[in-house]
């Protein structure tokens, strides 16, 4: 029976050079309880056993896909990272394909200077909204890497310190200020 | 730089968090700070993030402070903070308490929030949102919907998803919209600037709309036919996953009706030239996943050459993908891909190590007795470059060819013996060999004698105790039956000079084993020289076996030869014990410490089988372990593999655990029955049938029967569930009227035992006992169930007192007793002499007007005579329309030889049996052929 469900991704999971955890997400429905029990891998303890596990399995293997333990798994191995993707086993393998390329090509983008664990680290909140913005909840929500880093907002660089210029441009962008600042009043007013 | 930032700095790069409660402390100060700092904000979000993701975990009131914290942030209009917060109350928000108080935040978002945030708006709104309140969200999530705006849109429809557990009719209201979506192309609107890269759509809300549609529509078949012809017409759908989602539905329909195939056919080949690869890997797993007689076979054919082209693909994933399944159709129909063969062969020595296993087994698995020879060539080729756990799959592999060709054991058994000869490879790898040259010893005999010389040879330099001494065992076992018995005493005698003392006693049973050789006087008299040179030994334990060798020996001698000397089967027993009931009664028996152990324990009540009955049961379960993966293979298409990863895993030991099972249900049955007091009298189970299912599985009352053969009597034992949730059935029996009248009928009704309550959900047996004659009695007998209904209260559950219930009686199948349960499922070794050497022959011819498939036929073959295939019969090839199945069985009542062979073709009129029966025993053979169908 093929499956309907639109929960395609059973996990996504980012680990550094010697299997530790970077980034792990274990997915289920928000309001799916039943599907959350049903892993074997629902404690931490488990979760990090499987990392651990799977880790040793595919290490400087370079094969890209496997079946691992009922689960398919795709995964693209850095010099001191990996992504892993896991699917289901029924999922169809390109599908999960693309949005594993979809994580891995977005990410690209996001860090600028390649993906490895530092960059990563040193910007996890984009990568953490990368992979959001990729899969909500084990759903694929989009698989177009330019799309998801558009999306993708950078940190503020700081607060931008109000100054207002008293030339007649000033002036423009004073008013401007404070028209802004009188909608969003109103609107939290609202 | 200062100590400190560089500190600071260290701690980010290097994933090492700071302490979990310093965060906690330091959002709750910054987020409640004001004015917000709200790149201090995003920062430590990131942080918290990080926390959460490594597994780290806040206690729930911690979660909700944090929670609420964080939505205090809500005031801050920065895009980019906003971001970040939606995402850590999508973490938090399953942790926390209270987190409808969010809501009105969020949906303020949903509404008038830049187009940039709306949609993590969206998709956080539908965490905080329960059963209760998800209604209130029903506009908002309408019109993002239909919003112009894709990741809106997208947003929208994946919240819904998510939502449909708790509020599916909700989401029903907007299904108008949800349909229009499918079809909407959305584009992004022009492009602001605001960021460095151009979004292009990819209208991925087809596939979330698509999705939703069909959870909605889930039960209305005509609404999802209509929707596979809306979507699939013209080119409606534009994202591959959406394409992708269509297949699987078309596949789910099909799954249930398997007769809309010819409807779908065209579509179906469409899409196997999809531009897509996804969209065609879907197709091709639906077309050969489907029942074999629905598929035309050009349809078949383009799905196979669709999976070829895929194999010669660069990427991995997706060649992984095509043999995946390609692999899965060996099992089944190898002779369906023996046009990939080429690139089959061309992947054995892919990158990926799943590729190229698939690769082999399906290669493998296509073997035909004309193209083996050259297939293991090229096997032998390059096995020595491979991995040793990659190897064993292949012998794996090449040893169960050895069982469906035994014609061709030559060439098997020689590259078996060169790679076992190669002196590389670790311990499972060379048990694995030994293993696979064990099944041709036992299973094909032509090749015993070249095998045991082989696997002499290689005990001269094996460094392996626990292979050494199976080794000598099998020597042992089967040496003395040889036709030079004396040069396996040579081989084993070297052993005892050269090797350790475990394998020094295991070569000594094996060396008395051949004393036994009644036809070379000479041999016996210098094994006893031997065995008395032995008892000299250093080892106490190779001491004690020679001496307790040459005292049986001595036994046997001082009778003069006579038969059946006990001494004889000490040295060389006939039977093994069934060692899984053998294990449940030990430890029942440990467990009962009854008058501290002083009965012996009894082992008359354990099965035991004779050399033949255990090789019979052996290879019924290798092979139903073969048909396992064939069928679960086709249902659930990943069995396949994942017994294959099993293997890899090296959890993959030994039988089929069901056989297993079935044993285990044998003592079972036989201690329910014997605790009943009426049939005491019977004396023991003689034969004990499957489980037959006499209702339907989805029936108010699912029943199924077990047969028990007594000496004179037989037993049918009814399971009976009650599935109605709300009444308990009293006093249930099941009536048994045979159906030919009463005089003619050879079985007298004795006792029934009725089953005083069936509550909901419970299932408990009921007994009807008969007498009958020693012979083989068949009948067939018509099955009513009889029961009072009492209504239960739902408050006790118990039934109401004033009730008094109501009489009712319901009609199940007939269970007939036919001659195959008389029957055990027996090997030899040659199926063919021993047919012609029985002397009572019988022949009848059968015609089956049903629309079955040779398959189907025989399995109910099987299952009605319950004997042994043999010779790989039991498959049927799907493009041939003639089968003939070889069948082997011994009566459990005197041990009688039957031996069927059944021809049949395939007509368009339907299926012609002839059927072809020996036996030692006419009225056996008589009963059987002629009540086979």
């Amino acid at each position: 029976m093929p499956n309907l469900s639109l929960y395609a991704v059973e996990a996504l999971l980012i680990l550094d050079g010697e299997g530790k955890r970077i980034y792990a997400k274990y997915y289920n429905g928000p309001h799916d309880e039943e599907q959350a029990s049903q892993q074997g891998k629902s404690s931490s303890k488990e979760q990090m056993d499987f990392e651990s596990r799977l880790f040793k399995k595919t290490h400087k293997q370079n094969a890209d896909i496997l079946l691992f333990e009922d689960s398919l798994v795709l995964y693209k191995e850095y010099v001191d990272v990996s992504l892993y993707l896991v699917g289901s086993a029924e999922e169809n393998e390109l599908v999960l394909q693309q949005a594993l390329a979809a994580v891995r090509d977005s990410l690209e983008l996001v860090l600028a200077t390649g993906i490895d664990k530092k960059n990563i680290l040193e910007h996890y909140d984009m990568a953490a909204l990368v992979i959001d913005e990729t899969i909500d909840d084990g759903i694929i929500l989009e698989t177009d890497p330019a799309t998801i880093a558009s999306r993708v907002t950078k940190p503020p660089s700081k607060d931008v310190p109000i100054n207002i210029e008293l030339s007649e441009k000033g002036l423009l962008s004073a008013w401007g200020f404070a028209k802004s600042k009188l909608a969003e009043r109103l609107q939290q007013g609202l | 730089m200062s100590t400190h930032t560089y500190k600071k700095f260290e701690e980010a790069s290097s994933g090492v968090l700071p302490d979990k409660m310093t965060i906690y402390q330091d959002c709750l100060n910054a987020f409640n700070e004001s004015p917000v700092n709200s790149k201090r904000c995003r920062l430590l979000i990131s942080r918290l993030l990080q926390l959460l993701a490594q597994g780290q975990h806040f206690p729930r009131t911690e979660a909700t402070a944090l929670f609420f914290a964080i939505s205090k942030l809500f005031q801050h209009p920065n895009d980019a903070l906003r971001q970040a917060v939606y995402l850590a109350i999508k973490e938090l928000s399953a942790v926390s308490d209270d987190i409808l108080m969010a809501t009105s935040s969020i949906m303020k978002d949903v509404q008038n929030g830049s187009d940039m945030i709306k949609p993590n708006a969206i998709r956080s709104l539908t965490r905080v949102l329960d059963e209760s309140t998800a209604f209130s969200a029903e506009r908002l999530f309408k019109s993002a919907v239909v919003s112009k705006h894709p990741s809106i849109s997208s947003a929208a429809l994946v919240s819904s998803y998510h939502l449909l557990p708790v509020a599916e009719s909700t989401v029903k209201r907007y299904s108008n919209e949800t349909q229009e979506a499918v079809g909407d192309l959305k584009t992004f609107p022009y492009h602001d600037g605001l960021s460095e890269h151009y979004p292009n759509s990819t209208y991925i809300a087809q596939y979330h709309a698509l999705g939703l549609l069909c959870m909605l529509k889930s039960h209305d078949k005509i609404a999802l036919m209509k929707m596979v012809q809306q979507f699939s017409s013209g080119s409606t759908l534009k994202n591959q996953l959406a394409q992708v989602q269509l297949v699987k539905l078309v596949g789910s329909l099909l799954m249930k009706d398997n007769q809309m195939i010819s409807q779908f056919s065209p579509l179906l080949l469409g899409w196997l030239s999809n531009k897509y690869e996804s969209v065609q890997l879907e197709a091709a797993k639906l077309i050969t996943s489907l029942p074999d007689r629905y598929v035309s076979p050009e349809l078949f054919a383009s799905a196979v050459q669709t999976l070829q082209s895929l194999l010669s693909v660069p990427r991995a994933v997706t060649r992984f993908a095509a043999v995946r399944v390609l692999n899965r159709i060996s099992m089944a129909a190898p002779e369906k891909i023996v046009v990939c063969n080429p690139e089959l062969e061309s992947l054995i020595n892919d990158s990926n190590r799943t590729v190229s296993t698939y690769a082999i087994t399906a290669l493998l698995k296509t073997g035909t007795s004309n193209n083996i020879a050259s297939l293991i060539k090229t096997i032998a080729n390059f096995i020595h470059e491979i991995s040793d756990d990659f190897k064993i799959i292949i012998i794996d592999a090449v040893r169960t060819m050895a069982l469906a060709f035994p014609e061709e054991w030559k060439s098997i058994l020689n590259f078996l013996v060169n790679v076992l000869k190669q002196g590389e490879g670790g311990f499972q790898f060379k048990s694995s060999i030994v293993e696979a040259l064990f099944d041709l010893v036992q299973y094909v005999p032509q090749s015993k004698e070249l095998a045991l010389e082989n696997l002499c040879d290689f005990i001269e330099d094996c460094e392996y105790n626990e292979i050494l001494v199976r080794i000598l065992h099998l020597l042992g076992k089967e040496g003395p039956g040889m036709k030079t018995p004396s040069l396996y005493v040579r081989h084993i005698y070297n052993r005892v000079v050269l090797e350790n003392s475990i394998v020094r006693s295991a070569a000594v049973v094996a060396l008395s084993k051949f004393a036994l050789v009644k036809k070379d006087p000479t041999l016996a008299e210098s094994i006893e020289i031997l065995l008395r040179r032995i008892s000299n030994d250093a080892d106490d334990e190779v001491r004690d076996r020679a001496t307790m060798a040459l005292e049986f020996i001595d036994s046997i001698k001082s009778k003069g030869g006579s038969e059946s000397s006990p001494a004889e089967t000490l040295i060389q027993s006939k039977y093994t014990y069934d060692l899984a009931s053998l294990e449940s009664k030990l430890t029942q028996y440990m467990a009962s410490k009854q008058d501290a152990f002083k009965t012996p324990f009894d082992t008359s009540s354990i099965a035991r089988y004779t050399e033949d009955e255990r090789k019979a049961i052996d290879l019924k379960r290798k092979q139903d372990h073969l048909f396992a993966a064939v069928s679960s293979g086709k249902s659930k298409g990943k069995s396949g593999a994942s017994s294959d990863a099993e293997k890899r895993n090296g959890a993959y030991s030994g039988p089929a655990s069901n056989e297993l099972d079935q044993d285990l249900q044998a003592t079972k049955y036989a201690e329910e029955l014997g605790s009943i007091e009426e049939f005491e009298s019977f004396g023991p189970i003689i034969n004990t049938s499957k489980d037959v299912a006499l209702t339907e599985t989805e029936a108010e009352f699912v029943v199924t029967g077990v047969k028990h053969l007594f000496k004179n009597h037989v037993v049918l034992q009814f399971h009976i569930t009650n599935t109605l949730a709300d009444v308990a059935l009293d006093n249930v029996s099941v009536g048994c009227t045979p159906a030919i009248s009463e005089e003619d009928s050879s079985l007298t009704e004795i006792t029934t035992i009725a089953a005083d309550r069936i509550k909901p959900s419970e299932t408990f047996a009921s007994y009807v006992a008969f007498e009958k004659s020693q012979e083989v009695v068949t009948e067939d007998l018509l099955n009513t169930l009889y029961f009072t209904t009492r209504e239960l209260d739902p408050s006790t559950q118990e039934p109401f007192e004033s009730d008094e219930g109501f009489q009712d009686e319901y009609e199940i199948d007939s269970l007939p007793l036919t001659a195959g349960d008389y029957i055990k499922g027996s090997f030899v070794g040659d199926f063919t002499s021993c047919f012609d050497e029985l002397s009572h022959q019988e022949v009848s011819v059968y015609n089956i007007r049903e629309n079955m498939s040779l398959q189907e036929v025989v399995d109910r073959l099987i299952a009605n005579t319950s004997c042994l295939t043999l010779d790989n019969t039991q498959f049927t090839s799907a493009d041939s329309n003639t089968h003939t199945l070889k069948l082997f069985g011994k009566s459990v009542l005197n041990g009688a030889r039957v031996a069927l062979v059944i021809r049949m073709i395939k007509s368009s009129k339907g299926i012609a049996l002839k059927a072809e029966g020996r036996s030692d025993d006419a009225i056996l053979c008589n009963d059987i052929v002629n009540g086979l169908m």
